[in-house]
């Protein structure tokens, strides 16, 4: 009987194609705990899956750092998804596709290993953390719809602020499909217009155990919230609660109620805020007003003092005028009493009293005898009367004196 | 400046900026007055945006949610 005769190649296509074929992998994933875990080149991640039961039981397994994100040590119990095959070299592995750790401990675990590497790579550094806009008109919501956090961020959201849109997207917060639909929602948002944007994205849920907050701790959720170019606020559980995206995040919310908070400001707080505004400009206006009529008053009162200076001194003056013109009309007086005793010495009706006579010829006082002419008539002014007569002799020549 | 229609943002931004100048050390009357009058108008421009109560939802689709 004639046997098929295959190719070593020819051979292993055939196992591989019956262990894709029969192996439900679709279904299955397997539990054990990782050994020899090795990340080679920063690409290719490999490690022994052993037996919980049996260490010596093992299979190798295979993936590469590109799909499969997370951090994972030694002695940490997952659970692997992927396609058993059998490499050329006859090396039987797993082509993982996923491993997620399992127990509260690994997941633990898990999370501490991814938050210092995360750490390590500055997603956390508090340099790149952009700052919120004080009065977003838009926010871009990503949680579920059905979450207690929906309803109590909206209403937080209204009791503080108003006229704001916000784009909600709905996704599952927790189970298998989260993660998938928080990558899509972050994809959606970034890929809009700068116009339609979102002034920041709002991420949030309630509170649970490490298990329900998987998808908030996961490598790609929180590389989406770093890469998004929308700021982002995430607020995630209670208080006490934190994930990988608190930490990645622009502004980290303690609560959904608390995200609101930190997204918009309170209308009491702005409206006192603006009211003090206000009154302060008002005050201060008052104060320059107030200051303007100090000076105002303190002008009219340094004018009408020189005013009164002014006018103290004109009376001084006019005191002193008056004075000085008293004493100058009395002295003027004097002076005119004197001169009206002279003149009234000089009053020829006064030299005619004491018995001097003026001759006149024709109006004109003759003062030289000699000038006269012998029968020339002339006229005498005495001091009462007056005489005409006729010159007969003047200065002894003339008509023989009678004697 | 139309009714409701301010950016709030740009409004609290200039009425700051009118505080500011009020604290400085040489504040004229009369340009303080008109600057006044501006904080008055803007103060009440932003109390009637923040009577606005209602925020509007609008829900958006995940961009590959159907692929």
């Amino acid at each position: 009987m004639d046997a098929n005769v295959l190719s070593v190649s020819q051979y292993l296509q055939i196992v591989n194609a019956v262990l894709r074929e029969h192996v439900p992998s679709g279904e299955i994933v397997v539990e054990g705990e990782i050994s020899g875990f090795t990340v080679k080149d920063g690409k290719w991640i490999i490690f022994d899956l052993k037996d919980e039961q049996d260490a010596k039981t093992k299979v190798a397994c295979f993936g590469t750092t590109y799909k499969i994100l997370g951090a994972f040590e030694n002695g940490m119990k997952v659970r692997v998804f992927g396609y058993p095959t059998v490499k050329p070299w006859s090396t039987f592995q797993i082509d993982v596709q996923r491993i997620d750790p399992v127990g509260e401990g690994a997941l633990k675990r898990a999370y501490e290993l991814l938050k210092k590497k995360l750490e390590a790579e500055g997603l956390f550094d508090a340099g790149r953390k952009r700052a919120l806009p004080r009065f977003p008109e838009r926010i871009g919501l990503i949680t579920s719809r059905d979450a207690a956090a929906y309803g109590d961020f909206l209403r937080i959201l209204n009791n503080r602020w108003g006229g704001v849109e916000v784009a909600f997207c709905s996704v599952r917060v927790q189970g298998k499909d989260a993660v998938s639909e928080i990558l899509e929602a972050f994809d959606a948002f970034d890929a809009m217009s700068p116009e339609e944007r979102p002034d920041l994205l709002v991420l949030t849920r309630g509170g649970g155990s490490l298990e329900d907050l998987h998808a908030f701790n996961d490598e790609a959720v929180a590389r989406a919230v770093y890469g998004s170019k929308i700021p982002v606020v995430c607020g995630v559980g209670h208080e006490r609660d934190e994930s990988l995206c608190d930490f990645v995040a622009d502004v980290r919310a303690s609560t959904p109620s608390n995200a609101a908070e930190r997204v918009v400001p309170n209308r009491r707080d702005m409206d006192y805020e603006i009211a003090m505004m206000t009154r302060r400009a008002e005050e201060r206006l008052f104060e320059i007003a107030a200051h303007h009529k100090r000076m105002v008053e303190r002008a009219t009162r340094t004018v009408s003092f020189a005013l009164d200076r002014e006018r103290q001194r004109m009376l001084v003056l006019s005191r002193r005028s008056q004075d000085a013109f008293a004493s100058w009309a009395s002295r003027l007086r004097d002076r005119v009493l004197s001169y009206d005793r002279v003149l009234r010495q000089l009053d020829p009706t006064r030299v005619l009293a004491r018995g001097y006579s003026i001759v006149t010829v024709g109006g004109r006082v003759v003062a030289d005898a000699s000038l006269l002419e012998i029968g020339a008539e002339i006229a005498v002014q005495l001091s009462r009367g007056s005489v005409d007569a006729e010159v007969i002799r003047t200065n002894g020549k003339g008509k023989q004196k009678m004697i | 400046m139309a009714k409701g229609k301010i950016n709030f943002q740009k409004a609290i931004e200039e009425l700051e900026a009118i505080t500011e100048w009020f604290e400085g050390t040489e504040v004229d009357l009369d340009e303080g007055l008109k600057k006044f009058e501006r904080a008055l108008e803007l103060a009440s421009a932003c109390k009637e945006k923040m009577d606005e109560f209602e925020n509007k939802v609008k829900e958006i689709k995940k961009k590959f949610a159907d692929i």
